[in-house]
């Protein structure tokens, strides 16, 4: 599938996720969304599905604690100043189980759309603004580059008999690492000067034509959207 | 009328105390091959970058004298505006893609210089072919090897088809056969070519013209055979020492034993082994994609094997082939005394035994690649390993600093066992006992 109609189909998914209040809808989309990022590459995707899945479990252990929805109460905890009572009740858990579902289908579509899409080509796909669509993919870029080099680094401290542990010794990679990128980001810009970026009268690669499956992803996801927003 | 004309040229980097060119003069011509030789920091990249415009638009710094490239003065025209008439590749290919498809990346050249759309794609799938890599067109740029990498970013200067083509550095992460291959594809290409490399024998057996630059100035230029009588003994093609096989009769201190590893079940060793004994230092060679890098971190123990065994004696070190790795504390003295937990006195021995004493309270983000190199060295050193493992220390790295490094190695030689990853055959030949040569195709017991 080209990649405009396969952004737009995880667009509308995510779109389909916010929408939706139905829990068992919203789960379908995100299982469906996670079994298609472990098409990607292990290397690659774990640090996608960790982050994704690490912000959903904790949007569902916290947001209980934090609201105040409900009457049936199913654990009273202490009264924090500011807060207020530390109470759980079913109508907070349901409703953090429903927004942890919504924000890991946002997140995996996000992963689905960094891992498997030739980003590339949705650059060429824009006819306008493509500086700013550059950047947009040189930064999605940049997560596995500094997973890279912080991978690069341990190894080095690793090969000196130096381990990195905890929080405190990863946190410790975090200057070089910038420091890094900055350099990197110089040798970079260096290099699209001097291969003519910036100059006047570019002209576009030709894009390969949709295919009927491209049409129809395109109208289904139009449908799935329309879908949510009626029922 | 000649292609490129330098004229009196002196250039300061920003804050520099000294120029890093001093009044340097050339002319090119059309179709001449020129090999630019010279130490470390001499000024042969600034020369490069020069012709390319990027000094002075890119770097900034004080520009005096003149550069005029295919008839345009480069104070007036930016690099982008010279780029297609001129190509540079510069040495690290990492630092040079933009995008993730090999096909779009070597089409980006094309479209910046406002090619023709229904071109585009023809040129550039035959500048791929070219170079030896139209199989590559469709594939993920993040997924190559360095050499696959290095030969993409070639066919993305080679689609421009300049006139003139400047190479700094453009084999160092290659193997001998890749590197010889990249050189005559650009060198049979018809353009101007100026190549600079640290392995000199390469441009030397191509170029017609040699320029040896020495602090900022051009201090021998000459037809090759001219050259070839008056570079410095370093510069020199000679031909590797030959190489036995056979291990010397030590302590064991590191046994590799019918290893295998996969990347993402990519399988990269399958049944490979490896003895190294006290006393000797072994080069570990072959073709980029083979797995040295891999079987060296076997051995160092920083990946674990999916089957066979490893036994070490005593402490291993591993040096990345990477420098800038070794940039994580604030002061030299204090990344040097990582490994020996903080001790500063063995820290300051170490980087004084690598020539750095007096860097010791700079910040290793300030240092050259030179120094970077001799920081990384020294960082593993410190720890007085028993088993020392060097992943291609003579990348980027000029040939008196290959013959120094190769004499340190040999002079600590019998404290520890030592495995070199390299390429660079000369240094292989200068600094090992003996070779083990991992082919594609064969296991290797060592």
């Amino acid at each position: 599938m080209s990649p405009v109609p396969a952004a737009v189909v995880l667009a509308s998914l995510a779109a389909v996720a916010l929408i939706a209040d139905r829990a068992w809808v919203v789960a379908t989309i995100a299982t469906a969304l996670l079994l298609l990022c472990l098409k990607a590459p292990r290397g690659r995707r774990w640090v996608y599905l960790v982050g994704t899945l690490a912000s959903a479990l904790s949007v569902f252990l916290l947001s209980p604690l934090v609201s105040h929805v409900g009457t049936h109460v199913i654990w009273e905890g202490p009264k924090i100043p500011v807060i207020g009572y530390l109470d759980v009740t079913s109508e907070e858990i349901a409703a953090a189980g429903i927004q942890a579902l919504r924000l890991a289908a946002v997140g995996f579509a996000f992963a689905a759309y960094a891992l498997l899409l030739d980003l590339d080509r949705l650059l060429q796909a824009a006819g306008f603004a493509r500086r700013s669509v550059l950047a947009a993919g040189l930064a999605t870029r940049l997560v596995p580059t500094l997973e890279r080099d912080a991978a690069g680094f341990v190894e080095a401290l690793r090969g000196r008999g130096v381990e990195v542990e905890g929080v405190r010794g990863r946190a410790r990679l975090l200057s070089p690492l910038v420091a890094g990128s900055l350099e990197r980001a110089l040798n970079l810009a260096e290099a699209m000067e001097a291969r003519g970026f910036g100059r006047v009268g570019r002209t576009r690669a030709p894009s390969a034509p949709w295919t009927r499956l491209d049409r129809l992803a395109l109208v289904a996801a139009v449908l799935l959207v329309a879908g949510a927003i009626w029922l | 009328m000649a292609l490129a004309e330098v004229e009196h040229l002196t250039f300061w980097y920003p804050d520099a105390e000294r120029p890093a060119l001093s009044d340097v003069s050339l002319t090119l011509e059309p179709g001449e091959v020129v090999a630019v030789l010279g130490p470390s920091g001499s000024g042969k990249s600034t020369l490069l970058r020069a012709l390319a415009g990027l000094v002075p638009h890119f770097h900034g710094g004080r520009f005096e004298g003149r550069v005029v490239v295919a008839g345009m003065d480069t104070r007036r025209f930016r690099p982008a505006d010279l780029a297609g008439a001129l190509a540079m590749l510069f040495q690290d290919p990492e630092n040079q893609v933009v995008f993730g498809r090999v096909a779009n990346e070597v089409a980006l050249g094309l479209e910046n210089v406002g090619t023709s759309p229904g071109q585009i794609w023809p040129r550039a799938h035959t500048a791929l072919a070219e170079v030896g890599a139209e199989r590559l067109a469709e594939r993920r740029t993040e997924t190559l090897s360095a050499g696959e990498l290095q030969r993409v970013c070639l066919a993305a200067v080679l689609s421009l088809e300049p006139k003139l083509l400047i190479l700094d550095e453009p084999t160092s992460q290659l193997d001998p056969q890749g590197a010889v291959e990249i050189l005559d594809v650009a060198c049979e290409l018809g353009a101007a070519v100026l190549v600079s490399e640290q392995r000199p024998a390469l441009p030397l057996e191509r170029c017609s013209r040699v320029l040896f630059v020495d602090g900022g100035a051009i201090t021998l230029d000459s037809p090759r055979d001219d050259a070839l009588a008056r570079l410095p003994d370093d510069y020199v093609p000679r031909k590797p020492r030959a190489l036995g096989e056979v291990p010397a009769s030590g302590e064991t201190l590191c046994r590799v034993e019918d290893v295998t590893f996969a990347y993402d079940s990519r399988p990269v060793l399958e049944g490979r082994s490896l003895t190294l004994q006290r006393g000797e230092i072994v080069a570990l060679t072959g073709p980029n994609g083979v797995g040295k890098t891999t079987l060296a971190k076997v051995a160092a123990g920083l990946l674990e094997p999916d089957s066979g065994s490893v036994e070490r004696v005593g402490r291993c070190c591993y040096l990345s082939q990477d420098p800038g790795r070794y940039l994580v504390k604030e002061r030299v003295e204090d990344e040097a005394a990582l490994a020996v937990g903080g001790d500063l006195d063995r820290a300051r021995r170490a980087l004084a035994e690598v020539g750095m004493a007096g860097f010791e309270n700079r910040h290793p983000g300030d240092l050259s690649s030179g120094e970077r190199e001799r920081l990384a060295l020294a960082s593993v050193l410190v720890a007085e390993p028993d088993v020392l493992i060097l992943d291609e220390p003579t990348r980027g790295v000029d040939p008196p600093r290959k013959a120094e490094l190769a004499s340190q190695l040999r002079r600590d030689a019998q404290r520890r066992a030592t495995l070199v990853v390299t390429h660079d055959l000369l240094f292989a030949g200068d600094v090992a006992d003996r070779v083990v040569s991992l082919t594609a195709t064969e296991h290797v017991h060592a």
